[in-house]
């Protein structure tokens, strides 16, 4: 197994690299063993090595050149989360497969699916900190790839360079802290692996948590997040939103199930950041801010319970990426325009399943991780986490009341249907994972939930014109709200 | 002594990123303050002592920890390509906005 794991880490980098320097071919095989070809094998491998995950029996672990080196932990929890990651970067490779987008943009991709993938399977700070590190290029690479290719007005180009930017210095000043914490863990442990926070001082776990809320988007150190995956072009967003930010979170939950201190602290900023997420997004008048404030507030459902963590990761990774790329599919970006305007019908029912998925109603893997969660939850989140499912609901009615009619021309891409149906699929057949669920108080409970979400979204929400500050998702503050956050962790820490 | 000079380091960098209006001066600031955790983790390596660790009788047991210096050397590389990758940003950016600003080109490209 280990050298299945070790091949299986190597291989996304080894094809990513490569793939750039495969001649194009017009020949029959070169035209069917392009780049598009490889970098969807690797996602299947991906798929097939969280399978086998799935069937161990206990957790896997290696310490790789004694006690110095790498560490590496592989359990289901791990496996959930690789699991999306595959799904969601296969779907993406699907959805660009006729977008004639350049091989930089499948070697990003992939390197991108690989660190990702480093960052769900090790166990020390370091390499955490390596595979934090290679994302933060590959997106920042990718969010400023329609800067490369030439066509769009300069200043689209020159934006969304500006959001990458913006993206790498919030999440590179952010490894900073992190990595001093990692050196004062050392300080006193001497160790890097995740097992030496056990009465490490104050300050380093404070440091250390700071680095993976910001780069996990929660609570105000997230905000950073809105902009960046709203900004971006569209499977862009839905990678990001769909595992990017995980890449954070994962590490978050494993800390928190290894650790007693540090449980209640993430369990807080879960409730936190489920509530400020979802208060944003009730009120957000674009789909795609909306769909990116909605990311905040998942990943706190995520922390919230981080003994089902997996789960609900894999079921929000799935809906997300297919929220986004369908609402890169509709006309405009206004709900307002939305509303005047019927959508067509087939990408409507797609929406609506996704919304359906993500409010938790039955029959769709949401039902199951959302009353998963809830189950697990400490009483006193319990009223929050509620408080933020009905948020949850509010806001995707707004999806759902869309004005629909039969679609007159073609207007969706090629590689649109495939993907989207690959993650709704994933969606349905996540459900059976966790078949216990269906019992009647719990069958009923998401659905008053969200029958009162309606009620309230027409009575009230629809009619509100709300609009939520922005400020403090301007640059400067962002910076300031890490010192922020700082003293507040250190005072959790303290606490 | 030491702690307290490069703890000083990192915030003196910290506050530059806040501070600093230009966006150049800002990813100074920022490598300024990465200096100040590379310095931390050597200082964090010296605590043992100072010598290479090199069997050799004159210096027996006062070895610097590689450890920590072999993970700030990642690191170090890592750094020093993300600043080069801000850079060229910066380059491009500097087309539309010469001054470069950060607030202004913030509101520039404002949704």
């Amino acid at each position: 197994m280990m050298l299945w794991t070790m091949l299986w880490i190597a291989l996304p980098f080894l094809v990513g690299f490569s793939i750039y320097l495969l001649p194009q071919s017009d020949r029959p095989w070169g035209r069917v063993l392009d780049h598009r070809m490889f970098a969807l094998v690797v996602t299947l491998v991906s798929m097939a090595y969280a399978m086998v995950l799935f069937g161990q029996p206990a957790p896997l672990s290696w310490h790789l050149l004694d006690n110095f080196g790498v560490t590496l932990v592989a359990d289901s929890l791990s496996a959930f989360f690789i699991l999306t990651n595959a799904l969601v970067t296969a779907a993406v490779i699907l959805y660009c497969w006729h977008s004639g987008k350049t091989t930089f943009f499948y070697t990003q991709a992939i390197v991108l699916h690989g660190s990702v993938n480093a960052a769900f399977i090790c166990a020390d700070l370091i390499s955490l900190y390596v595979a934090l590190e290679v994302i933060g290029i590959a997106t920042f690479l990718l969010i400023a790839y329609p800067r490369s290719d030439g066509q769009g007005p300069a200043s689209r180009g020159h934006r969304s360079l500006w959001v990458a930017l913006r993206y790498l210095f919030v999440s590179n000043t952010a490894m900073l802290f992190y990595l001093m914490g990692a050196a004062l863990v050392y300080q006193t442990r001497q160790s890097f692996a995740f097992e030496a926070l056990e009465g490490a001082p104050i300050e380093a776990l404070a440091l250390l948590l700071l680095g993976l809320l910001t780069k996990g988007g929660i609570f105000i150190s997230g905000l950073w997040l809105p902009l960046t995956h709203s900004e971006s072009e569209t499977p862009v967003s839905a990678l990001m939103s769909g595992v990017v930010v995980k890449a954070g979170v994962f590490p978050l939950v494993r800390l928190a199930l290894m650790l007693e201190d540090i449980d209640p602290i993430v369990r807080v900023f879960g409730a936190g950041t489920a509530l400020l997420g979802v208060a944003y997004a009730m009120f957000e008048k674009d789909t795609k801010r909306m769909l990116a404030f909605h990311t905040v507030s998942q990943m706190g459902f995520v922390l919230a319970a981080p003994e089902v963590g997996g789960f609900y990761a894999l079921t929000h990774g799935l809906v997300k990426a297919a929220l986004f790329l369908s609402a890169g599919a509709l006309p405009s970006r206004s709900f307002k325009t939305l509303h005047e305007q019927p959508i067509p019908t087939p990408i409507w029912i797609a929406l609506v399943i996704a919304s359906f998925s993500i409010s938790g109603f039955p029959l769709l893997s949401g039902f199951g991780a959302k009353v998963l969660t809830m189950k697990n939850l400490l009483p006193w989140q319990v009223i929050a986490m509620n408080v933020a499912a009905l948020g949850t609901a509010i806001s995707f009615a707004k999806f759902i009341f869309l004005p629909h009619a039969p679609a007159t021309t073609q207007a969706t891409k090629p590689g649109f249907w495939p993907a989207v149906l690959l993650l709704l699929a994933g969606l349905v057949v996540a459900n059976v994972a966790y078949y216990d669920a269906y019992s009647l108080a719990n069958i009923v409970k998401p659905l008053a939930i969200i029958a009162l979400g309606w009620l309230v979204y027409r009575l009230i929400i629809q009619r509100l014109v709300v609009k939520l500050p922005q400020v403090l998702e301007e640059f400067e503050h962002l910076i300031g709200v890490m010192s922020v956050m700082l003293m507040v962790l250190f005072g959790m820490v303290l606490a | 002594m030491l702690y307290a000079c490069v703890y000083a380091t990192i915030l003196l960098g910290f506050f530059g990123i806040l501070l600093k209006e230009n966006l150049v001066m800002k990813i100074i600031a920022m490598d300024v303050m990465s200096t100040g955790v590379i310095a931390l983790f050597v200082l964090v390596a010296a605590k043992g002592g100072v010598y290479t660790p090199i069997l050799a009788p004159r210096t027996a047991g006062n070895y610097a920890d590689p450890v920590p210096q072999a993970v700030i050397l990642t690191a170090i590389v890592i750094g020093f390509s993300i600043q080069a990758l801000m850079l060229v940003a910066v380059m491009k950016l500097a087309r539309d906005n010469p001054t470069l600003e950060t607030r202004a080109i913030e509101q520039e490209y404002r949704p």
